[in-house]
């Protein structure tokens, strides 16, 4: 058992140490890192006085109330965040196979996937989720929720359930440079783009759009129904509850997809 | 005087649009989502309050809305960065040997891509307007002349606030941050994505004193005929002094930034 944690333990500890190794590169240029944070700060802050200022007028949306929508924006957010902070480097993925880059992710002994997650790091990802963060406290506390352990626990399983699904996403989508050769893909960013819908409840838009972000590209597991389901609105919580099964199944769609994409990679020059 | 100078350089800068067409209609795609989303938002709030929402009616809405997509689809290829890329490589060295005046220049490569923004902002609207129904058209042909004087210093303003903005490169090569940054309030306070009566007194009276108003407000309420004339004439003028203000703000934060890189150089 011992032997077969270690590659496991070993992978995680070479994925910090190539992501620290990024780090210390953004951290060279200090102005950088701060107009990164603050923009991804008042990006957020924009949003949530655009949310306010409708709720002043009116008191629901479809019967979502002004806590709730902020708890889905504050889901994309975080989500989105945990995505540029750890896992930046899917979107270089295209650049990589593309370039013949990839080749050097190929020679060394480490899983490609690790290589490609770690291979960049995102700092407008912290400031989402330190603004995230704090909007969806304040949601939480604003709202009487009997808060159980199993209620605080399954929080925090959804929550990782949800970034797992849009990391899945961006992993999926750009392993599609393994098969269409170009130095920058649309596909990534224009799944990535769909989240626009997430951050309002999925009962205003009509079936088709419902369709989309509910099976097709299962955004509304990353905001609408963890919210649903952590607010106890009852006739849309119980999707709630498959939130980390969705997230699995993401994954291993990715990380099939990715594999496939692998054995056809070649190099350039041939 | 130099105007072919200048009209080669916005048709060069038109051309290299139709190079990366991809990224720019993903750039497209990405306001669509923002704009469909927007409307069933928007739709849901009217279909379930009765009547007008701050003074607006739901065909009122869709048209406000719809313009303010136009709007926002304009110059929106010709941002920050360029000035960023320029400075942190170098490139504007080389601009400062030409014979040719470096905002000026500038202008000519924002205003450029411009015919093709407006042709791929069109399409879009059309279809938008296709699946949400039929919006308001201004009832007073002056109000759509208005409307057009108010659209084209709604593209002179924005250039300038880009181009203000932009000398932020001589001190941060943090330009993705910056244009996010802008974009965030602009979107705000331009009533881009709420008309600003909505906001309570406080924050209105925030997005007064910003030239943001300028950018989106002014012209779709010119659009929609909802300013009596006076006020019309005053909120144009408004847009003209931030524009030709900031024009030459610009000018002078350049003229500053200039000195300060010779002096780094040595």
């Amino acid at each position: 058992m011992a032997a077969r944690l270690r590659p496991a333990r070993r992978l995680v500890y070479l994925y910090f140490r190539c992501l620290g190794q990024q780090m210390k590169a953004i951290l060279a240029y200090e102005a950088d890192f701060v107009v990164l944070l603050f923009s991804a700060a008042i990006v957020q802050l924009a949003g949530f006085a655009f949310i306010w200022t409708i709720f002043q007028r009116i008191p629901d949306i479809n019967g979502w109330t002004f806590w709730q929508v902020v708890m889905m924006y504050a889901l994309i957010f975080i989500t989105e965040g945990v995505g540029s902070l750890f896992f930046e480097g899917t979107w270089w993925l295209s650049w990589l196979v593309y370039s013949g880059e990839f080749d050097q992710v190929l020679v060394r002994p480490v899983s490609p996937i690790v290589q490609v997650l770690a291979g960049r790091v995102g700092f407008n990802g912290l400031g989402n989720i330190v603004t995230g963060g704090v909007l969806m406290a304040i949601a939480l506390t604003n709202v009487p929720i009997a808060w159980t352990p199993g209620r605080v626990l399954m929080l925090v399983v959804l929550i990782l359930s949800a970034a797992m699904i849009r990391v899945a996403l961006n992993l999926g989508t750009a392993a599609i440079a393994f098969w269409i050769r170009a130095p920058w893909s649309m596909v990534p960013m224009f799944v990535h783009q769909l989240g626009e819908f997430a951050k309002y409840p999925i009962t205003i838009y009509s079936t088709a759009v419902q369709a989309v972000i509910v099976v097709a590209i299962p955004f509304a597991f990353v905001s609408f129904f963890p919210t649903a389901f952590i607010f106890g609105v009852d006739a849309w919580s119980l999707p709630g509850l498959l939130t980390p099964l969705v997230a699995v199944y993401c994954l291993f769609m990715a990380v099939t997809v990715f594999n496939i994409g692998l054995r056809r990679y070649e190099s350039t020059g041939h | 005087m130099h105007l072919r100078k200048y009209a080669a350089i916005a048709k060069a800068s038109l051309e290299v649009i139709f190079v990366y067409r991809a990224s720019f209609a993903l750039n497209m795609v990405g306001t669509v989502f923002y704009v469909v989303a927007m409307f069933y938002l928007w739709q849901t709030i009217f279909l379930g309050s009765p009547g007008a929402l701050g003074g607006f009616t739901w065909p009122e809405m869709k048209a406000y809305l719809l313009v303010a997509f136009l709007l926002n689809s304009l110059m929106t290829w010709f941002d920050e960065w360029v000035m960023g890329r320029d400075v942190r490589e170098g490139r504007v060295a080389v601009d400062l040997a030409r014979p040719i005046d470096y905002q000026t220049k500038r202008f000519a490569e924002a205003v450029g891509p411009i015919p093709f923004e407006l042709f791929s902002a069109l399409l879009v609207g059309s279809v938008v307007v296709f699946v949400f129904g039929g919006i308001a058209l201004p009832t007073d042909p002056a109000h759509l002349a208005l409307f057009i004087v108010s659209v084209a210093l709604a593209t002179l303003l924005k250039f300038a606030i880009i181009y203000c903005v932009s000398m932020t490169a001589f001190w941060t090569t943090g330009m993705t941050g910056i244009v996010v940054g802008r974009v965030a309030i602009q979107n705000l306070f331009s009533g881009a994505l709420i008309p600003l009566v909505f906001f309570p007194d406080w924050l209105r009276a925030i997005a007064a004193v910003l030239p943001f108003q300028g950018l989106v407000s002014t012209p779709a309420l010119t659009y929609l005929g909802k300013m009596d004339g006076p006020t019309t004439a005053l909120m144009l003028g408004i847009q003209a002094v931030w524009a030709f203000g900031l024009l030459l703000f610009g000018r002078l934060l350049w003229r500053g930034a200039v000195k300060a890189v010779t002096i780094n150089g040595g």
